[in-house]
Formats: structure tokens, C-alpha cells, sequence
């Protein structure tokens, strides 16, 4: 098999590997071979959000996602997030309620969120951030502050 | 594990002559990949070729008159927010935000989930009940499939092996739903669900019930029993009763058969309530 190359932006930086199996998942491009290791594997089949990182602005969740078919795109990942406006607004909304606890889960829950901002503006139904919420899985925080630094976010943008 | 060959055709073309020339049992189709990397991830894909639809100009959605065509391989979740979807084909709607998360939905696709064919499939009984048909694109040109006879068993299609999933009609809007019992409210599979639409052109119910398998299907007789455009409640309770009845509804891991009859009526009774303006 010949080798497969691949061209990335990665919160904001040009990525270039030259021979990315055909079978490798994005969280496992971004976790071993760029050391971006606050993206987490949880349960590796799609039901859990762990891994949720934005491709060309939209949550995507990298565990179901080939490296290859993200060819040209560009990636968020946790650590790209807090340069980008809405990424900030929803790490500082999640600090000011403290909805953390273990924190493994919480990388997905804040790209999901950042994720929703841009595609549906903050003005959104509340009822899409609890949709958007649904795909993500959290075993210590029981939700609630999780859910309330939604509704601060939503408030926020509602009232500007 | 063997590493797979990858094309990505551009146009359409490329894609019909990139597959004549793979191996059929050795050759996966890869739309958005959210049910078939869990097969790679599992071990069970032994496909050697995959043949990625990403780069294909298929990503549409185009109204003409009441007619929608959804391009096999645009994301599900930019089929959910298309205005007129919501108020144009509410269960197809219901039926999309069915499936898996909004993350899972920006990749998933509505070829993907008619091409793998899943027993537990949420938009195979929609598009069911909306008479939707499949084209199919090949060597020697495109041919047209009622979904009914397109999707053949568990994940068995009548896809030929040189033949991609190019889009899908819907003939008309129509009041319709899609109703659901699953464990929990978000991404989850159903244990059991109803799809029913009415046609504004036949004025006719058609419904279709899922969530077992081998596959979902459509259910003509107890369709009739619900008579006109606004069912009364006894005409709901008799197609409920027909289908609990005569249904051919099996137990599987998910779910007792038994169970599954019992959740006919009220399934049943919201589907009809939502596709008559009654709220789910």
C-alpha cells in the first residue's frame, strides 16, 4: 500500500504528516501523533461525546471520524478553543458555575457548546443546547451545573 | 490490523467507473462513517478498498413544488435545520433528530443510514411512510426504488455491487411523525417505533412500524383503519389493535415482543396526535 499523506489546519496551525494510515481516527492523529491530548477517548463508539472536537466550525465527534476524510479541514481541538470568541464564552461560563468536576468528560461538553454557539448563534431555543448536550456523557457532575452554565450562555447572549 | 485503500472520486462519474474496477465483497462505501467505523472498530469490516463519497457534489436539498430530493450524502444535520423540512415534513424531521447526537448528525448521512440498512434504522419507517423512493446510480445509468423494495432485510439492500446511493425522493409534504419509546430521551435506539404520514393527493394514512427486526415495514391494512385526515379515537384504536394483533413484531436483545405490542396504541395514538396538529 502506498503511503497517504495528510494536510490539516489544526487550531490554526498547518499540520503536515506524511503517511497517515487510512484507518486511523482523527482522536488518535490528534492524541498520538500532535500531542493533543486534552481531546479524550472515552468510549470509542460514538455514544459519549468525550472525544468532541469542531471540523470546520461544526462538533464532530473524532472517534468516528477517519483522519483521512478530515483532509483540508480545519480542526478545533480543547486547546485551540479559548482563542476563539465563542470557545472563551463557554470555558468561562463552565468556570463561573464550576461545572467540573473530574474534567474528563469536559473537553467534549465545551467543544459541543462552542460548537452549537457558532452554528445556531446563542440565541438559540434552549431546548437545542439540551439536544446538543444529550450527546454528551458526564458521571460525576449529575449535569446540573453543566446545564446551568447553558443557560448562562444563553442568557448572556440574549441580552446583548 | 491491515490498513485499507482509500478513493475519494470527485465527480460522479469517477465514482461509478472508481467501483467497477474494486472487488465487490472487498469494497466499503464510506459516507459520513458513523456506523461503519464501528464495524472497523469491532473488527468486523473485511473490506480492503474504501470508496469515500466525501468529495461528490451530493451534499443537496432541493425542493421542487411539494417534491424534496435529499442528496445521499448530506449530513443529517443540515437536513434538520432546512426550514421547510420543519414545517414541510415534520416526521422526517423527528426522524432525523432521532439519530444519535448533533456531533454524530454532522456527519451522519441519510445514504449512509438507507445503505446500512439497520434493523433499528429511525429513518428507514419514515421514509416508509412517505413513499420515498431511492435512485441509484450505476454503470449504465440511474434507476429508481421505492425505499420498500430497496431495503430487503437486516442491513441487506437491493443496492447492486456497482450501484451508489446518488439521493432520495420524497414525492409530497404531508402531515406526518415519527413517535419513539427508548430508554433515554437522547441518543438512544428505539425499542419500538411508528412512523404515519397522510397524503394530501390520495388521502390516505401509511404506517410503518420499527425497531425490531429484520427491517421496518409499512402496514397497508391498519392503515385503513384510520380512515380520513382526522381520525376519531376508536378509528386510532383499531389500527392499534390490527397492528398489535397481525404485526409480524419479534423480540431481540432490546426488547420482549411482548413489550413491543403493548407500546402500539400509545406509540399509535401520538403519532396520529402530532401528525394532526395535536402535539406529540
Amino acid at each position: 500500500m502506498s503511503a497517504h499523506p495528510l494536510r490539516l489546519r489544526v487550531n490554526g496551525r498547518p499540520v503536515e504528516l506524511a503517511d497517515v494510515p487510512v484507518t486511523e481516527r482523527l482522536l488518535d492523529t490528534l492524541r498520538g501523533r500532535l500531542d493533543l491530548k486534552g481531546t479524550k477517548e472515552g468510549c470509542r463508539t460514538g455514544g459519549c461525546g468525550a472525544c468532541t472536537v469542531l471540523v470546520d466550525g461544526r462538533s464532530t465527534l473524532s472517534c468516528l471520524t477517519l483522519a483521512q476524510e478530515a483532509a483540508e479541514a480545519e480542526i478545533t481541538t480543547i486547546e485551540g478553543v479559548g482563542s476563539d470568541a465563542e470557545g472563551h464564552r463557554v470555558q468561562a461560563a463552565f468556570e463561573a458555575v464550576g461545572a467540573v468536576q473530574c474534567g474528563y468528560c469536559t473537553p467534549g461538553f465545551v467543544m459541543a457548546l462552542t460548537g452549537l454557539l457558532k452554528e445556531r448563534g446563542a440565541a438559540a431555543p434552549f431546548g437545542e443546547f439540551l439536544e446538543e448536550l444529550g450527546g454528551n456523557l458526564c458521571r460525576c457532575t449529575g449535569y446540573g451545573a453543566i446545564v446551568r452554565a447553558a443557560a448562562a450562555l444563553r442568557a448572556e447572549a440574549a441580552s446583548r | 490490523m491491515a490498513d485499507l485503500d482509500l478513493v475519494t472520486p470527485a465527480t460522479s462519474d469517477e465514482a461509478v467507473a472508481a467501483l467497477r474496477t474494486l472487488p465487490p465483497e472487498e469494497t466499503a462505501i464510506l459516507a459520513g462513517g458513523t456506523d461503519l467505523l464501528f464495524d472497523l472498530e469491532e473488527g468486523r469490516l473485511s473490506a480492503r478498498h474504501l470508496l469515500s463519497l466525501r468529495r461528490l457534489p451530493w451534499r443537496t436539498l432541493d425542493w421542487n413544488g411539494p417534491t424534496l430530493t435529499i442528496g445521499s450524502t448530506l449530513p443529517l444535520r443540515t437536513l434538520e435545520l432546512d426550514p421547510e423540512v420543519r414545517t414541510r415534513l415534520p416526521g422526517l424531521l423527528e426522524g432525523v433528530r432521532a439519530v444519535g447526537s448533533v456531533a454524530l448528525r454532522h456527519r451522519a448521512t441519510l445514504g449512509g443510514n438507507l445503505g446500512r440498512s439497520a434493523p433499528a434504522s429511525d429513518l428507514v419507517p419514515v421514509l416508509l411512510a412517505l413513499d420515498a423512493e431511492v435512485e441509484l446510480l450505476g454503470p449504465t445509468g440511474t434507476r429508481t426504488l421505492s425505499v420498500d423494495r430497496f431495503v430487503q432485510g437486516s442491513r441487506r439492500t437491493a443496492r447492486g455491487p456497482s450501484e451508489l446511493i446518488r439521493a432520495v425522493r420524497i414525492p409530497e409534504a404531508r402531515p406526518s411523525a415519527y413517535v419513539l419509546q427508548r430508554v433515554r430521551p437522547f441518543h438512544d435506539i428505539s425499542h419500538m417505533a411508528i412512523a404515519v404520514s397522510f397524503s394530501p393527493s390520495d388521502r390516505r394514512w401509511r404506517v410503518a412500524v420499527a425497531g425490531f427486526p429484520p427491517r421496518p415495514i409499512l402496514l397497508p391494512e391498519a392503515a385503513t383503519f384510520l380512515g380520513g385526515e382526522h381520525p376519531d379515537a376508536p378509528a386510532v384504536l383499531r389500527a392499534a389493535q390490527e397492528i398489535t394483533e397481525r404485526a409480524p413484531i419479534v423480540a431481540d436483545r432490546r426488547a420482549s415482543e411482548e413489550y413491543r405490542r403493548q407500546l402500539v396504541r400509545p406509540l399509535l395514538e401520538r403519532a396520529v396526535r402530532a401528525a394532526t396538529g395535536g402535539g406529540g
